[in-house]
């Protein structure tokens, strides 16, 4: 599903090398972990999938479902299915965010040449959502994220994918700032997304986050590139271990 | 020549260059960008001899609901001798005297059109405990000058709830002067939605001269391609009490320009003022620019007087975010410059006309 061949990334006009080589292939239905030391790259690569600006692809390929991820703008490739859960999840104020999503839902509609989402419906689906993620309804009033705790933001970015409904998902440190209930919430709404049809990157410092979403596979991102792989178990024995024989 | 009476403070009068004989020639009688107050918006460089309207009366109408009266007088100017007041003291021809008894209310407004082109001077007078809405609609014509002064009275307690929507041409020239005479426990609500000119300057001079003053002075510009447009504004305050909240807030595209001018003048028995002025913009081109200009002079010592201005471009950070949920770059800018921008009408309590100036700046946006 997702390929990525051999990918080099800097930033600061070209001058920092960041990502040195590294391929990763992603395929359907199966959910990767990310994990590395701080600084290794991590979330570059999320950057770098969904075409952030500032970095600099230098050499390599990345292709979704055999399209080239690289030569789309933002929006194209979030049409395309990618979607990205920030590590710090943007306050948007003024947008109330029931119109920030509905908006974001219809633009990809309508880029993908399908009908757009009627109010009723979208507010329907919200609304069992929010429950389900135990959000209080209020907060999908309130402008997107402003005010929002630490907590509640993560839980916003939970939300905001399970109503899109992506193909494939980055989650960037997405355990960061959650207490243990709003993990397993979190989590419990990963899991229902998981599906033959679709793949999931999660990128995480701690292997905390797996312990509830369980990985196929697990990579450690160092030097700029994958420098080890394994299955479920190996994430425990990196937690155990440390990141230090990976390290430069 | 140009001379200045020594003695009087040229800064706190528009477009006040002196007074002169009848034997000036029009650039001389107009601002320049020479006069402090109109250093960023120099109408004499904008206005060339025999422009559309320069030496006559404005086709006014004004609509008033029942009740309110519009009389035509003989204008008075004894009170101001700006320049741009003696020309429309020369051109407009007598003054439209509209009246709003007192203790009057009406759900209905009293609407100013035909400010296309040429001189008006207007006066509306509210009387104690009156309340009205005035909307005016500046609809200026191609190449055409305006010059218009309104006198506003506010006695006790009375409320004027003003809106003032400019969709000129890109080659009008405006200048919109109007002066508030603000009584006891008075109010006035003021909002404005301007999309500029060629040059537009948009002024508003308040006298608090009663107790517990109050006025909200907000304002949107939303400038593209080579428009001005100013706002300007004085509130000048004598009496204890006052309450002023101004919020202006612009965004400007292309080679247009913005200027904000605001100054409180807090006089030394106006004893416990609160006061806050704050002038937000973004700038959505490098090529355009942004003056601001935010002033406090302040003579009472127990007051509560602030003032904030700042300018910067729409955050990278919010727009990548938003383009990553899929919507594309032109919406997710007109989605964040119309949230930007939007607050400043959240003071407006009509919310059908709130509704209408926001559908105007969402088509600006679009």
């Amino acid at each position: 599903m997702l390929k990525i061949n051999n990918l080099h990334v800097s930033v600061d006009d070209g001058q920092k090398p960041i990502l040195t080589g590294l391929s990763l292939d992603v395929p359907k239905g199966e959910v990767h972990a990310i994990m590395g030391p701080n600084g290794a790259g991590k979330s570059t690569l999320s950057y770098v999938l969904t075409g952030r600006d500032g970095y600099e692809v230098i050499d390599g390929t990345v292709t979704l479902d055999g399209e080239d991820l690289l030569d789309m703008e933002p929006e194209e490739r979030a049409a395309a299915g990618v979607f990205l859960s920030f590590q710090y999840p943007l306050e948007i104020p003024g947008v109330p965010t029931m119109t920030f999503l509905k908006t974001a839902l219809n633009a990809q509609r309508k880029a993908r040449g399908e009908e757009e989402m009627k109010a009723p419906e979208f507010l329907k689906k919200s609304r069992a959502l929010a429950a389900e993620l135990k959000m209080k309804p209020e907060m999908l009033k309130r402008p997107l994220n402003v005010g929002f705790s630490g907590g509640e933001k993560k839980r916003m970015e939970i939300f905001q994918m399970m109503m899109l409904e992506p193909n494939f998902i980055v989650m960037d440190e997405t355990d960061s700032g959650l207490d243990v209930d709003a993990l397993r919430i979190v989590a419990d709404g990963v899991n229902k997304l998981r599906s033959p049809d679709r793949g999931m990157l999660i990128i995480t410092h701690y292997q905390r986050l797996l312990d509830y979403i369980v990985p196929d596979r697990v990579h450690v991102l160092a030097k700029g590139g994958i420098a080890a792989s394994g299955d479920a178990d190996f994430a425990k024995r990196l937690e155990k271990e440390g990141y230090d024989a990976y390290a430069a | 020549m140009r001379c200045r009476n020594p003695i009087m403070d040229y800064r706190d009068k528009p477009g006040n260059e002196g007074v002169w004989g009848n034997a000036m020639t029009l650039s001389n009688q107009l601002p320049t960008r020479r006069n402090e107050a109109w250093k960023w918006t120099d109408v004499s460089r904008s206005v060339a001899e025999g422009i559309r309207g320069i030496s006559v009366a404005a086709p006014v109408q004004i609509f008033v609901p029942e009740g309110v009266t519009v009389t035509r007088v003989e204008a008075n100017n004894a009170a101001n001798d700006s320049s741009l007041y003696a020309l429309a003291t020369e051109h407009a021809g007598q003054t439209y005297a509209i009246d709003v008894p007192a203790g009057f209310l009406s759900e209905h407004p009293v609407q100013i059109e035909g400010l296309t082109h040429g001189h008006a001077q207007i006066s509306l007078s509210l009387g104690k405990g009156a309340r009205l809405q005035l909307v005016e609609h500046y609809d200026g014509q191609a190449g055409a000058f305006v010059n218009s002064h309104l006198n506003v009275k506010l006695a006790e307690y009375a409320v004027l709830d003003r809106v003032i929507v400019q969709t000129d041409t890109e080659t009008t020239v405006r200048v919109a002067t109007t002066y508030v005479t603000a009584w006891a426990n008075s109010e006035l609500m003021q909002h404005t939605l301007a999309f500029g000119g060629q040059l537009s300057r948009l002024e508003t001079r308040l006298a608090g001269m009663g107790k517990a003053v109050k006025a909200t002075i907000n304002g949107a510009y939303l400038l593209d391609g080579k428009r001005h447009c100013d706002m300007t504004s004085y509130i000048d305050l004598a009496c204890p009490d006052g309450l002023i909240r101004q919020s202006v807030k612009g965004v400007t595209a292309d080679k247009s320009r913005g200027v904000f001018q605001g100054k409180f003048h807090v006089r030394r028995p106006a004893q416990h003022t609160d006061a806050e002025m704050r002038h937000d913009a973004i700038m959505l081109s490098d090529t355009s620019e942004i003056r601001s200009k935010p002033e406090l002079e302040i003579y009472a010592d127990d007051v509560a007087c602030a003032h904030g201005n700042t300018i910067g471009a729409l955050d990278e950070s919010a727009l990548f975010y938003m383009r990553q949920r899929g919507i594309p770059l032109a919406q997710a800018r007109a989605l964040l410059t119309e949230a930007f921008l939007a607050s400043v009408f959240d003071t407006l309590e009509d919310e059908v006309m709130r509704e209408s100036l926001l559908d105007k700046l969402r088509g600006w946006l679009a």
